[in-house]
């Protein structure tokens, strides 16, 4: 790429482009297909929203993404990783072996991960500051003396008050919300140019939630970084991510920008997701449940995964093929067969 | 129907001053520095025959307390449960013994996670069952299996599948396990401490409906704790705000959460991101952390973090009174604070 990519200047454009991510665990009942035929492509400066429920191959798809999966999950042949570097090159995760030293450059480098549990993202018998210095001085390449003054000036950024005290102290002395900001901390420290967050505020009060997307969102106007926000919640969704791409059974079902899809849902299962929803502004309605229960994973349905419990499904066709992709709108696209 | 006044308005619990503290030891090796606890304080609230009363507050506020001291889970400090059965009050927090254990079949507790509250070496039959046989019931296995066989089919779970273990079955199935379980003696009352936050949002909705139309036909009472908002406005009919250890406002779901009068209730209710594009997301940032319930702050709770504290919240606990009918709060300056409508 050209040299503005490399100095990081250059706004728009790819920085992420996976194509036909499929990842199967070898387990003791079979094998098991967490992921399927999934491709997505993250702008930079933009968040993407992954939706989902339990099972849906969330987390899976973007753990793929650093090589972060455990032993008994394999990658399948002909999947592509393409990552703009911050040097402007693109490299293909996939092909590199997941204990490279390729590969832990990347990790926190270029792609940071935020995890749900900050109690046990964080090693409990470091201070946050070493962990914070550990971190920028693996990637940034700088003094010790420095990469404190960095880790506190970070704890500072994401809102915690008094960070020259807060940066000796260990992770069991601080806060929930306070471990989840300094886990932020972390992962921001190094100037990554992808986040990934994985259901980062799921176990926190709604007031704390409040605050932590409004930073994240602050800090990356600041640092134009890309973002893949993941989550169950529809209404964090609605106020995070730019585009949604919305998982089911380890496919993406449905993908567009976020407003459009909220507002005109194509597929049966994002129409019933967002009927499923309790609102605070709707206190009458009786809610809607999608009905049946969410296949097991060893017993995958053929056809669209989502037809066992589709209430618009055709008998003959979507118990039998596959559906493809089709574009509905701009940047609108639905994997089912009543928009073949 | 919710936003409507119950047409039945017996009592059905009345908590008086409930206070529950737990003493804390100090640092020093003979706990030197001991303290208390206040995880809840001087709680106040009634519940009625049939009715949802919602309990919502951050993590800490002692939503979870205040219903395991009403099932007796742990036995309150000080204050008063009466329980009205039958036309009798019965002193909750003053039974002991086998009294207290004949008593739990009136009031029962549904858990948050259908995964780690079921005995995986029971049949369902054996745990839906096991209320029934450790509250000795007599008339036999056949009207035991009988009485089983009814509940399941209302919580809508396939009653050829009584015969088998919990793991065949997915979570959604397993919360109505655990629902049938915690209904089969016939409870009053029944605590639903975030019974369906480990659900899929898909299969939640599900669970919400059943819970309701199992209150429809049975009469039974809910007291939902819950941190997810939205969940707790689709299903009870009055709501309970907690903050730290104290209620600050109560009333019907409608009024709490379209016409919020404590500050912390428009905070917690403005922080709630929904899927609404013509609602603006605008949370109140509170500064500050939650205080620590051992060394709750003087005067109003709430003043450390409050937009509109003046020197009289620092100085005063407020009242707790009803401002509007039903509509309770402890706010020096309830109704005249500049608290939007939301929604």
């Amino acid at each position: 790429m050209t040299a503005t990519a490399a100095a990081g200047t250059d706004s728009a454009g790819p920085i992420l482009d996976v194509q036909g991510l499929t990842v199967t665990f070898r387990t003791d009942e079979g094998p098991v297909t967490a992921v399927e035929s999934v491709d997505f492509r993250l702008d930079r400066g933009r968040t993407l929203g992954l939706v989902g429920e339990s099972g849906s191959g969330k987390s899976v798809s973007t753990k793929a993404l650093i090589k972060l999966l455990p032993k008994n999950a394999k990658i399948a042949e002909g999947a592509r990783i393409g990552l703009r570097r911050k040097d402007g090159d693109w490299i293909d995760v996939a092909t590199l072996p997941a204990d490279s030293a390729a590969v832990r450059r990347l990790r926190g480098g270029e792609i940071a991960m935020i995890f749900q549990e900050p109690m046990a993202s964080f090693s409990p018998v470091y201070t946050v500051g070493n962990q914070i210095m550990e971190a920028i001085r693996r990637h940034r390449g700088v003094g010790k003396r420095e990469a404190r003054t960095l880790a506190v000036e970070m704890l500072d950024q994401v809102g915690i008050a008094n960070a020259a005290l807060r940066v000796d102290q260990y992770p069991h002395e601080l806060s929930g919300g306070m471990r989840q900001r300094a886990m932020i901390a972390v992962a921001l420290s190094t100037r990554p140019a992808v986040l990934i967050a994985d259901e980062p505020t799921t176990a926190l009060d709604v007031t704390i939630q409040a605050q932590i997307l409004k930073l994240m969102r602050a800090l990356q106007d600041q640092v134009r970084m890309s973002m893949i926000f993941i989550t169950h919640d529809m209404g964090v969704i609605a106020r995070v991510a730019d585009d949604i791409a919305v998982m089911y059974l380890g496919r993406i079902v449905e993908r567009g920008p976020t407003r459009t899809v909220i507002a005109d849902p194509k597929h049966p299962y994002t129409v019933g997701l967002l009927k499923a929803i309790p609102s605070m502004g709707k206190l009458e309605r009786r809610l809607t449940p999608v009905p049946g229960d969410i296949p097991s994973p060893l017993e995958r349905p053929t056809g669209c995964p989502f037809h066992t419990r589709c209430d618009r499904r055709m008998r003959g066709i979507c118990d039998r093929h596959d559906p493809k992709a089709d574009e509905v709108g701009a940047g609108h696209s639905v994997a089912c067969h009543l928009f073949g | 129907m919710l936003g409507q006044v119950l047409a039945d308005n017996r009592p059905l619990i009345d908590v008086d001053n409930l206070k529950v503290h737990f003493p804390v030891r100090g640092k020093g090796l003979f706990g030197v520095g001991t303290g208390v606890v206040k995880a809840v304080d001087e709680v106040s609230f009634r519940i009625r025959a049939g009715e949802t009363v919602g309990l919502v507050g951050e993590s800490g506020s002692g939503k979870t307390t205040i219903g395991r001291a009403i099932l007796r889970a742990l036995t309150p400090t000080a204050g008063e449960i009466r329980f009205h059965l039958d036309g009798d009050v019965v002193r909750v927090d003053q039974l002991r013994g086998r009294a207290l254990t004949r008593f739990r079949r009136h009031m029962q507790l549904i858990f948050q996670d259908p995964y780690a509250s079921l005995n995986p070496r029971m049949t369902v039959r054996d745990i839906i069952a096991e209320p029934l046989e450790c509250l000795g019931d007599t008339g036999g296995r056949a009207a035991i299996d009988e009485r089983v066989r009814e509940i399941a089919e209302l919580c809508r779970l396939n009653v050829e599948h009584l015969r088998r273990f919990p793991h065949a079955f997915s979570g959604g199935q397993r919360q109505r396990i655990c629902i049938a379980r915690a209904l089969v003696a016939g409870p009053k009352f029944v605590v639903c401490d975030e019974s369906v936050a480990a659900l899929d949002v898909s299969i939640q909705a599900g669970i919400i409906n059943l819970l309701k139309d199992l209150q429809d036909a049975t009469g039974v009472a809910y007291l939902f704790i819950a941190h997810d908002l939205s969940v707790v406005a689709q299903i009870a009919h009055r709501v309970a705000v907690l903050y730290v250890g104290q209620v600050v406002e109560m009333a019907e779901t409608r009024d709490v959460f379209f016409g919020p009068l404590h500050p912390y209730t428009h905070a917690l209710l403005s922080a709630v991101p929904t899927i609404e594009p013509e609602s603006a997301f605008a949370p109140v940032t509170l500064a500050g952390e939650i205080p620590n319930p051992a060394r709750p702050p003087s005067g109003c709770r709430f003043h450390t973090r409050c937009p509109y504290a003046e020197a009289r919240c620092r100085a005063e606990v407020p009242q707790w009174r009803e401002v509007a009918p039903e509509h309770f709060v402890a706010c020096h300056f309830a109704g005249e604070l500049p608290l939007a409508r939301h929604g």
